[in-house]
């Protein structure tokens, strides 16, 4: 082949081109025998105030777990890329992990809509993918038999939701509010209704927003207008939306107890909601506290060493915990071959996360793991409950 | 709740979500009325005026100050942008126009997603502006953000009207947005006339920012796009260039969205915007032009 001015410009021109090509800004150089687990996460945008601490719980386990030795004699690598909280960046990031940078497992994102873009990818390649905080229980018979999911299912924690409501806030009328623009809200609400239904319950007036809506004070004024008024109000919300909505129902001098499912689980509520998180109630993995179990008071303490601040919500836990479950997974297969990986995740059995033990029944790809239910007065959060449902609604 | 307490406090609602729409939708208007230009950076605009304002706001500066900076900052920045981006493109086809607008948006949320990361940031309100009204036991409230928003909308169009009917700028404007050779001719500075209609809308879209931020009590800097989205709704139902028509189909698009909710049957709530976009079809259908314009002649 001769070498003309043109092929030489030619190759440095794709040189140029290939190198200047938008490449993600968290990268680590890989070394020769290092496992790889993929990392798709919500970085910035809608999603990020849940999944950076989801981040960086992964990252201290796979810290722990590297310097004890790592895995099979081999070092854990993560390889991060940022989702945006946009679907589609989703999908394209899962691709770009699996073609080139050869991931064994995934693990990350934790809403069932960013789970259900990069999931069939991860489903297509036969790698195994795992949720540490997405709920939907559908999630694993829509994509397929690599996805898994670290934590509860949405129908276990409504259903748990709705037993607070009727034993301890002792209620039985009750109003639905829900953001109608995503898979978990609107399963949420779906779960809660079927199982406070089931309870003797009942809804009592329902209505919808759209997440991004500024105000409520429509829907608000139409639930003021009730009556009899309602007892409870269930308000199925995404993280951004959560404080608003709290704040403006308090604004409007709506004072029952507001329960919500593991979107509350965020520092907006307080930030945003101020005063208005008063009286609320929501569901999440694990009470991030000081005061906590004895597993999480470890966590707590390294989470806290390690980044200067206290775990911000239960999906630092949950991510601490889904990095565990691989590695636990890959020391059991004896090997870094994703289809091994995958089929010794199926067969975990008690694997002592922090959040709670996670086991999967055969067959089943959500763990059964009790709900933590915890309250917000004057603007600090305790311990409500933690309730293992009797009734819970098919998905 | 009597019928007719429910109706007046819905209508205190439609009106707090109008008057926010109208801000937004008067600076887009103005925009296309002088340079028949799409000016899709003005969310963005708004973006800019709510972080200046949260960022001086956080120097210890009183919230009034930092409204006025926001607005201010909105104002700079729109006739930098004006100049660095749209007037080397002036007089190209309207695509270009479009095309640019729309890198702007992307530069200037990228900036703030640099400079202030893409999480919500708390938008904290001063305490006498945390409060809110309450009458008839309860059961009509609205809160001291909706009164400061509808004050200054008053405010802001009253100071607008003066401008463009009592002052030389002011009228010099209209004249460019009527006919912008014919302005030329006559001996007015158009390029200064062009600079002032941007400062103004993005002033408003600052104001706006500022407000949205207060109620919404986040900012991001994705913020911009959906008041966008509505202020385009809101000035083509009113008439696209008309700043009359800016305001009506900002207060119309409010009171369409409170109302769907309010008083039909709660089954319809989720297809609350799928309405209110059928009825934009619906209503364009009989007049293109929006309310308050007709349909003019163009000689080719």
């Amino acid at each position: 082949m001769t070498i003309t001015r043109r092929g030489i410009v030619g190759v440095a021109a794709a040189a140029g081109v290939a190198s200047a090509l938008p490449g993600p800004w968290i990268r680590r150089a890989s070394a020769a025998e290092t496992i790889k687990i993929g990392s798709p996460s919500n970085l910035t945008g809608s999603q990020s105030s849940i999944d950076q601490p989801q981040v960086n719980g992964t990252k201290l386990k796979l810290k722990e777990i590297n310097d004890a030795g790592g895995v099979l004699g081999r070092q854990l690598e993560l390889v991060v890329y940022d989702c945006k909280s946009d679907p589609t960046v989703t999908a394209t990031v899962a691709s770009q992990l699996i073609n080139q940078d050869k991931v064994v497992a995934g693990l990350g994102l934790n809403d069932s809509d960013y789970v259900l873009a990069a999931g069939p990818i991860f489903q297509k390649a036969g790698v195994a993918f795992v949720t540490p905080g997405a709920t939907s229980p559908k999630l694993p018979e829509q994509i397929g038999d690599t996805t898994f999911l670290a934590c509860f299912g949405d129908n276990v924690q409504a259903a748990a939701d709705a037993e607070f409501v009727l034993s301890k806030l002792k209620a039985k009328n009750i109003y639905l509010l829900r953001d109608n623009g995503s898979e978990y809200t609107v399963l949420l609400a779906k779960y809660f209704e079927a199982a406070l239904v089931n309870g003797g319950g009942k809804i009592v007036l329902r209505d919808d927003y759209k997440s991004g809506d500024r105000s409520f004070t429509a829907q608000i004024t139409k639930l003021k207008a009730m009556s009899p008024k309602p007892e409870v109000l269930f308000i199925s919300a995404q993280p951004d939306d959560v404080g608003l909505v709290v704040k403006q129902m308090r604004q409007a001098g709506v004072t029952q107890p507001i329960v919500g499912g593991d979107g509350y689980d965020t520092p907006l509520l307080v930030q945003v909601g101020g005063k208005g998180a008063n009286n609320v109630y929501f569901s999440t993995h694990a009470y991030m506290a000081e005061d906590s179990t004895a597993p999480v008071k470890k966590f707590f303490g390294g989470y806290k060493k390690a980044y200067g601040t206290v775990p911000e919500n239960a999906f630092a836990a949950l991510g601490y915990d889904g990095m565990g479950l691989i590695a636990d997974a890959i020391t059991r297969a004896g090997s870094a071959d994703p289809a091994k990986i995958r089929d010794a995740l199926a067969a975990s059995n008690g694997y002592p996360g922090v959040t709670g033990s996670i086991s999967f029944r055969p067959g089943i790809r959500v763990p059964d793991k009790t709900v933590t239910i915890i309250g917000v007065k004057s603007g600090k959060l305790s311990l409500a409950g933690e309730i293992k449902p009797s009734w819970v609604a098919t998905p | 709740m009597s019928p007719g307490l429910y109706i007046a406090q819905q209508i205190i609602n439609g009106v707090s979500l109008g008057s926010l729409y109208a801000l937004v939708a008067i600076g887009l208007s103005l925009v296309f009325g002088i340079l028949r230009m799409t000016n899709f950076a003005h969310g963005d605009m708004m973006m800019v005026g709510a972080f200046a304002a949260l960022t001086i706001g956080a120097a210890g500066v009183p919230f009034e100050w930092s409204l006025l900076g926001g607005i201010a900052i909105g104002a700079l920045t729109g006739v930098i942008v004006e100049r660095v981006a749209y007037r080397p493109v002036r007089g190209a086809a309207d695509v270009t126009l479009l095309l640019t607008s729309l890198a702007v948006t992307y530069i200037l949320e990228n900036l703030g997603i640099l400079l202030f990361t893409s999480s919500p940031h708390d938008f904290p309100i001063p305490e006498w502006l945390d409060s809110s009204y309450e009458f008839s036991d309860g059961q009509i409230t609205f809160t001291q953000v909706n009164v400061l928003t509808v004050v200054l909308t008053g405010i802001s169009l009253s100071l607008l009207g003066w401008f463009v009917t009592r002052t030389d700028m002011g009228l010099g404007m209209r004249a460019a947005a009527e006919d912008m050779q014919a302005a030329n001719l006559v001996g007015l500075d158009v390029n200064k006339l062009i600079v002032i209609a941007f400062a103004l809308a993005s002033g408003f879209a600052g104001l706006a920012g500022v407000l949205w931020a207060a109620q919404a009590g986040v900012v991001e800097p994705s913020m911009g796009f959906t008041p966008l989205l509505k202020a385009f709704v809101a000035a083509i139902i009113g008439g696209f260039g008309s700043i009359a028509g800016a305001l009506l189909g900002g207060y119309l698009l409010g009171a369409l969205e409170v109302f769907i909710v309010a008083f039909l049957p709660s089954e319809l709530s989720p297809y609350r915007d799928a309405l209110v976009f059928s009825l934009l079809i619906a209503f364009l259908l009989f007049r293109p032009n929006g309310l308050l314009r007709t349909s003019r002649e163009v000689k080719l």
